[in-house]
């Protein structure tokens, strides 16, 4: 079952396992710029806030009833990053945008794929920045309204049906975690393992679409498919709303638009980098590599989507690491 | 029935077996009480502190905060809103399920609903 508990998803199986649980958030963030660079991985700046979308149907489109799942805002060409927290059941989880899974850039099916893999590893994986372009890089989460072909949806679809997140979680097999605990509770490593406005207006949709590079890499499933009960698996449509219409949607108002990337390392506020110890990194997909990203798109259109897309000059990384150190990546204002 | 200042120091104890920053001193310092007083409090000497330090010595201790509140004989503040608003329909609600096992008050737990998509 999923359980929505201060703007964060969160899964838990109790017929499986007592402590089979998982959580999701969104984490704003900056806009990292969409140039030929590839760039560290900016600070989370608070969480998105997450409502029940069933909380406002009457004041929702049909088609956005029918999903279920929960309700978010986003600012037009405001980036965002995936936090995954687990305190040690492993997970497998499934992210797409409209539908279409950012590991692979194939069309979504609830199921696991392995060959390639479609999936992220909880808490091996701890957060997820964008689409797996190649090994080691991804292309950031950008919001763009659904309609106008930026979406990593219209450019491989043609069409705008989705948009927003879909997220499906497994929990591992309960005989395969007992296995695993028992095994690590023999190696000296265990204690230092990674803990693991609608009044007068249809509400716009949002998609996601590629932006900027950005360093990351995808792990690799270390347990096989066959650790994952796929029986158990729990899903959520995370329906995007442009966060002009959040507040006529839900009284509240949403939160304000992050610094520029510039603005932020002109503060001389960090930027961090991910080392993930021996864990390999799955290849990138050659679909989503071919697509167009939003600035590279906006060329071909003659549009301007990213305003303030310049690039900061020297950034001021901190260093992360999987094992000995917390992995908190957050810098609040 | 477990008391709260048996309940502090066993916790804090137990930590400080492993990593001496849970000392008496420096856990009271980190929640900003005098180390007399929470010295007291775990004795059974002083009530409970206030809700705010309560809270925070739940997160310093990995505790619970509403089971940190509970054993001080509080409730949370935020409860206490939820109540206000509708005290008829979760005053019903609450008597209605105080019997019941655990399992059957999991299930009005509300969950994200998933729909057809």
């Amino acid at each position: 079952m999923i359980e929505l508990k201060e703007n964060e998803l969160h899964f838990h199986f109790p017929e499986i396992h007592e402590a089979a649980r998982c959580s999701i958030g969104f984490q704003r963030t900056l806009r990292i710029p969409d140039d030929d660079r590839t760039w560290f991985l900016p600070p989370g700046l608070g969480e998105f806030p997450l409502r029940h979308l069933d909380d406002y149907a009457t004041l929702l489109p049909d088609g956005w009833r029918r999903r279920g799942g929960v309700i978010m805002p986003m600012h037009q060409a405001e980036a965002l990053w995936i936090n995954f927290t687990a305190s040690g059941y492993p997970f497998a989880v499934k992210v797409a945008t409209g539908k279409i899974c950012a590991i692979t850039g194939e069309a979504w099916v609830d199921h696991l794929n392995r060959d390639p893999q479609d999936y992220v590893v909880v808490p091996e994986q701890p957060w997820l920045d964008g689409y797996c372009v190649e090994k080691g890089v991804i292309r950031q989460f950008v919001a763009m309204p659904l309609g106008e072909g930026y979406s990593v949806e219209e450019q491989l679809t043609g069409a705008a049906l989705h948009g927003g997140l879909q997220i499906v979680a497994y929990p591992m097999k309960r005989e395969r975690h007992e296995a695993l605990r028992a095994l690590r509770e023999h190696c000296a490593d265990y204690l230092n393992a990674p803990a693991m406005m609608v009044a007068d207006a249809q509400p716009q949709a949002m998609g996601l679409a590629p932006g900027g590079r950005m360093k990351q890499e995808i792990y690799d499933d270390p347990y096989g498919l066959d650790a994952w009960d796929q029986r158990h698996g729990s899903r959520c449509f995370v329906t995007i709303a442009n966060s002009r219409q959040w507040m006529a949607i839900t009284g509240e108002c949403p939160p304000t638009e992050p610094p520029t990337a510039k603005q932020y390392t002109e503060e001389g506020l960090p930027w961090f980098d991910y080392y993930g110890g021996d864990a390999e990194a799955v290849a990138g997909s050659a679909t989503l590599k071919g697509l167009a990203s939003v600035a590279q798109m906006g060329d071909e259109k003659g549009e301007i989507p990213l305003p303030e897309n310049e690039t900061p000059l020297a950034p001021h990384v901190i260093g992360l690491r999987a094992k000995g150190s917390h992995r908190v990546r957050e810098f609040h204002e | 029935m477990n008391h709260f200042g048996d309940v502090v120091r066993e916790r804090r104890e137990r930590l400080r077996r492993q990593d001496r920053r849970y000392s008496l001193r420096q856990v009271a310092q980190r929640i900003g009480l005098e180390p007399a007083y929470l010295s007291k409090i775990e004795r059974s000497e002083a009530a409970p502190p206030s809700e705010a330090a309560t809270v925070r010595l739940a997160g310093e201790l990995g505790e619970d905060p509403d089971v940190l509140l509970a054993l001080a004989g509080k409730v949370s503040r935020d409860l206490q809103d939820i109540i206000r608003k509708r005290p008829r329909l979760f005053a019903e609600l609450i008597r209605q399920l105080k019997d019941a096992p655990d399992h059957a008050v999991l299930r009005v737990v509300r969950e994200v609903r998933d729909g057809d998509w």
